[in-house]
């Protein structure tokens, strides 16, 4: 038996309790019903026709009505990875995908510090880079292709102008230039995001800490060794995982530049033509999920590196 | 003093190749668009032009073009606005509930909506086509809002949240003390001070509206509601390298000129240098 103080107590206290809890069922009942929308319609566009997919990798699927002919297993993925040129994409996704991301933040750094320091024009230079960001990725495939075209691009120009040829090379008819072409456009197009990033991560860096690195007479290259590099690090860290989703999901510039020609399709690619031009919706919905599950082995890759390198960096 | 000459120039010249890195590529397709068909096939290239044509512009948007551009970029802006004007309706309210945790598990909700970036998109492509067809939903314009919509919010939620969340608590028990009730607090403490975050917020969606292509290639078939990212690849324009450019030209103009007026305001809310 609890005394009677403390009877009393609970007593009074009872009430206010109830009263806390229908306020707070309140507050619950009234962000449930601001989240509803988006959860619908995020839900019923896209995560749920996600998960019927996870039927279909496992079935023949009839096109026509949506249903499943028959459950066929590991079928699908079994015949996908036996291909040799299934095979060959995933390869080529995984290239394609850490070229993009190591290059374009290696340019994006060097635009970042020399955008970190004082020169004439340098607003103007610092709204310019946002520019590829604002360029829809179809104009930048239409754009580079004109740059890379056989008879009136530029570039055979410049070739043919400077003595270096005669200038009628057809750089998009060899798919290994071409996978090249396509990657240096993505990388163009992801340069505004990720200098942006980069940018603020070196400016959020305490001035004193080089302040004391000049006292200790540290050199320039030094300095960005051991303070800049790892302290940007907690910046680059989500920002090379969403450029790793970007870069598997490229399409556009694909699309534009070489219409999916053989040896430059990426995944994300190959699963389009699976559905969209084969009709092989089993196949398709497979070869995505092996798609997501390499991607999110590449994002935990990514993440486990950088962890290290975090902490390599703060006790080194 | 040598030494600090050298820096400055160093510093110059890295800036010019900046420029060039990411400006020339732009201004080659807009000098192309610019030129005569013949001059553009040449092997002579100015590029300070001795002429200037807006033939090429005038040839594309002519009513009864192959590739009705003029019509393109009309349904360009409808989708965009409406998507841009849709998303924020959805996700201000949700932005809202889903901040400190109002929502028991409200973490958890908005990575779960956020998965979405993660997914192939072909994943969930292959059945949304066809239960679009089956509601009469693919071909039409407000197909292509609901998808856009759909795939814009838990971004746009992700941008909205920061500004609840940069509101100290204080002014929250503050205005709870005065009797505010929730549905108070959201529209009198809160909608105020996403402000700026919704304007934001509506300028990347409609930028990033306007430059989808994947989803009109799938989900419309039709001239009539073509867009103009997915009209640069309908037809066969890409024969003409001239209209291609001019046209390529007037896809990109308005995203191009929104990102120039509100650069500032694009790094700061992007880097969350708006909500510090």
């Amino acid at each position: 038996m609890a005394s009677p103080r403390a009877r009393k107590s609970s007593q009074l206290r009872l009430p206010m309790i109830l009263m806390g809890r229908t306020l707070r069922a309140k507050e619950i009942r009234f962000a449930f019903c601001l989240v509803l929308p988006a959860l619908l319609i995020v839900g019923g566009m896209y995560l749920y026709p996600s998960i019927l997919t996870v039927l279909f990798s496992f079935s023949k699927v009839d096109l026509a009505t949506l249903s499943i002919k028959e459950l066929v297993g590991f079928d699908n993925y079994r015949r996908l990875l036996a291909d040799p040129m299934f095979r060959a994409t995933i390869w080529r996704s995984l290239y394609f995908a850490f070229v993009i991301v190591f290059a374009t933040i290696g340019l994006a750094f060097w635009i970042a510090l020399l955008l970190n320091q004082k020169f004439f024009g340098r607003d103007v230079l610092r709204t310019t880079i946002l520019l590829p960001w604002a360029i829809p990725p179809v104009v930048a495939g239409v754009l580079w292709g004109q740059i890379f075209h056989a008879e009136a691009g530029i570039l055979n120009a410049i070739i043919y102008q400077l003595g270096l040829g005669s200038g009628t090379f057809a750089w998009m008819a060899d798919a290994a230039i071409a996978l090249h072409v396509i990657i240096m456009a993505e990388i163009w197009r992801f340069l505004p995001f990720v200098t942006l990033f980069v940018l603020a991560g070196i400016q959020n860096i305490p001035a004193s800490l080089y302040d004391a690195a000049n006292m200790d007479g540290a050199s320039k290259w030094k300095q960005f060794w051991h303070i800049t590099l790892p302290l940007t690090m907690p910046v680059l860290l989500p920002v090379s995982i969403v450029q790793l989703t970007w870069a598997m999901k490229s399409f556009d510039t694909i699309f534009v530049l070489t219409g999916g020609m053989e040896g430059t399709r990426i995944l994300n690619y190959f699963v389009y033509m699976e559905a969209f031009r084969h009709f092989s919706l089993g196949s398709a919905s497979a070869a995505a999920y092996i798609l997501l599950v390499i991607k999110l082995a590449a994002i935990l890759a990514f993440t486990l590196l950088q962890r290290k390198f975090i902490k390599g960096g703060v006790s080194g | 003093m040598i030494g600090k000459i050298l820096g400055k120039i160093s510093i110059y010249l890295q800036a010019v190749l900046v420029f060039l890195i990411v400006a020339f590529p732009i201004y080659t397709l807009v000098l192309t668009s610019l030129q005569y068909e013949r001059d553009i096939r040449t092997r002579q290239i100015n590029f300070l032009p001795s002429y200037i044509t807006l033939e090429h512009y005038k040839t594309v948007l002519e009513p009864g073009h192959i590739v009705p551009v003029m019509e393109a970029i009309i349904n360009s802006f409808l989708v965009s606005i409406g998507a841009a004007a849709l998303v924020i309706c959805i996700a201000v309210p949700a932005a809202y509930g889903l901040s400190r945790n109002r929502l028991p598990g409200g973490k958890n909700i908005l990575y779960a909506l956020s998965s979405v970036y993660v997914i192939p998109v072909a994943l969930f492509m292959i059945p949304l086509f066809v239960m679009f067809v089956g509601a009469g939903l693919n071909d039409t314009r407000f197909g292509l809002i609901i998808l856009y919509t759909a795939f814009l919010t838990p971004f746009i939620i992700w941008v909205l949240k920061a500004f609840v969340e940069a509101t100290p608590e204080e002014v929250e028990q503050a205005a709870k003390l005065d009797g505010c009730n929730h549905v108070q607090l959201f529209t009198r403490i809160y909608l105020p001070v996403m402000r700026p975050g919704i304007s934001a917020a509506f300028l990347y969606a409609f930028v990033l509206s306007w430059v989808e292509f994947f989803t009109p290639l799938i989900f419309t078939a039709e001239v009539r509601i073509l867009t103009v990212a997915l009209g640069l690849y309908r037809g066969t324009i890409d024969i003409q390298i001239g209209q291609l450019a001019a046209a390529a030209v007037l896809a990109m103009l308005p995203v191009v000129l929104l990102t120039i007026l509100f650069s500032r305001r694009i790094t700061r809310v992007m880097t969350g240098a708006e909500t510090k």
